[in-house]
């Protein structure tokens, strides 16, 4: 993967090379962004406009990376960001509290057709989304995504420490979340 | 993993399944979607700059005219127009004091000596005149001391 990204930056770089190069790096990264966006904004309409800003947000700044982290790591990192800035105008349309977005995730959960798991999978994700924001991603990446430690520091700009403090606190949590509505 | 089972004894035991699912060949479309994306991002990019150039385009042409007339003007008056003939204008011309101040100190030494010798102090007095103005500016004892020295 390290040295098809580098490949991928090389011509994402090059004028002429540029539109094949993006169109090898959306099929590279979509579907693992799409997850990533869809555990955040929990709905597939929000999930799909949130996946297309993030890409439209690399296709503008591809000049702008400085090959500090890795492709994937500044992918995931935009892709978080634009979630993040989604809720966050959402919650302000409607009149919000600005910590508070989880009965708005969770109408957007009830309400997505494309909802296929079953009863447990769903208190699962009630569970989850009655998390702090932080703790919820946190939670989804390490839980969901299997990331490691040390990306999710490069990702969320975070210490490792306070993500496996984040991770246990949010684990404890949907534990007893589960063990209180059996 | 050994972590989750010691503090979420539940939350272990179930299976990490993917509740979620898309529409069919979402992601096979989605790259040639994010394809026409691009492409309007492109024109959109390409208008903007196009834009820019026409809104400037009447202000940058008002600009240049000024600037050719003005060098048209300008460039003559100072070719042909001899450097004396300039300063004697000035002079002539009335100025406040500060004005006249600055005007005095760009000038160097021959040209202010010359400007003086030229300045029109041809004009004559007649005995009454200066008897008159002599005694409505000095007292009696100013043209005592004057007359001393």
């Amino acid at each position: 993967m390290q040295g098809t990204d580098k490949n991928i930056i090389a011509d994402l770089k090059d004028v002429n090379k540029r539109d094949l190069a993006f169109h090898q790096l959306v099929g590279t990264y979509q579907e693992r962004l799409y997850w990533h966006i869809r555990k955040i904004v929990m709905n597939h309409d929000d999930a799909d406009d949130v996946l297309q800003n993030t890409f439209l947000k690399v296709w503008r700044s591809i000049d702008n990376f400085r090959e500090e982290s890795s492709l994937f790591t500044w992918l995931y990192r935009i892709a978080t960001n634009e979630s993040i800035t989604f809720i966050n105008s959402k919650k302000k349309k409607s009149f919000m509290p600005m910590n508070d977005a989880s009965e708005f995730l969770m109408d957007n959960l009830t309400s997505d057709p494309y909802f296929e798991g079953d009863e447990i999978q769903l208190k699962l994700q009630k569970a989850i989304l009655r998390l702090p924001e932080k703790q919820r991603i946190v939670f989804n990446m390490k839980y969901f995504d299997d990331l490691k430690y040390d990306e999710m520091s490069e990702i969320l700009d975070t210490s490792v420490g306070a993500l496996k403090a984040s991770y246990h606190h949010a684990a404890k949590k949907i534990e007893e979340y589960l063990k209180s509505t059996d | 993993m050994e972590e989750l089972k010691n503090i979420a004894p539940n939350l272990s035991k179930m299976k990490k399944e993917n509740p979620f699912g898309t529409p069919k060949h979402y992601f096979d479309d989605f790259s040639a979607r994010m394809q026409m994306q691009i492409e309007a991002e492109k024109h959109v990019a390409n208008d903007k700059d196009f834009k820019i150039i026409n809104l400037l385009k009447p202000a940058l042409g008002l600009a240049a005219s000024f600037a050719i007339i003005f060098m048209l003007v300008y460039i003559p008056i100072k070719t042909f127009i001899p450097q004396e003939q300039v300063i004697e204008t000035i002079a002539s011309t009335n100025y406040s004091d500060n004005e006249m101040h600055s005007i005095l100190e760009g000038l160097d030494e021959s040209s202010f000596f010359s400007l003086l010798n030229n300045d029109d102090n041809d004009e004559t007095f007649s005995d009454d005149d200066l008897l008159a103005y002599v005694s409505s500016n000095f007292n009696a004892y100013e043209i005592f001391e004057y007359t001393e020295e």
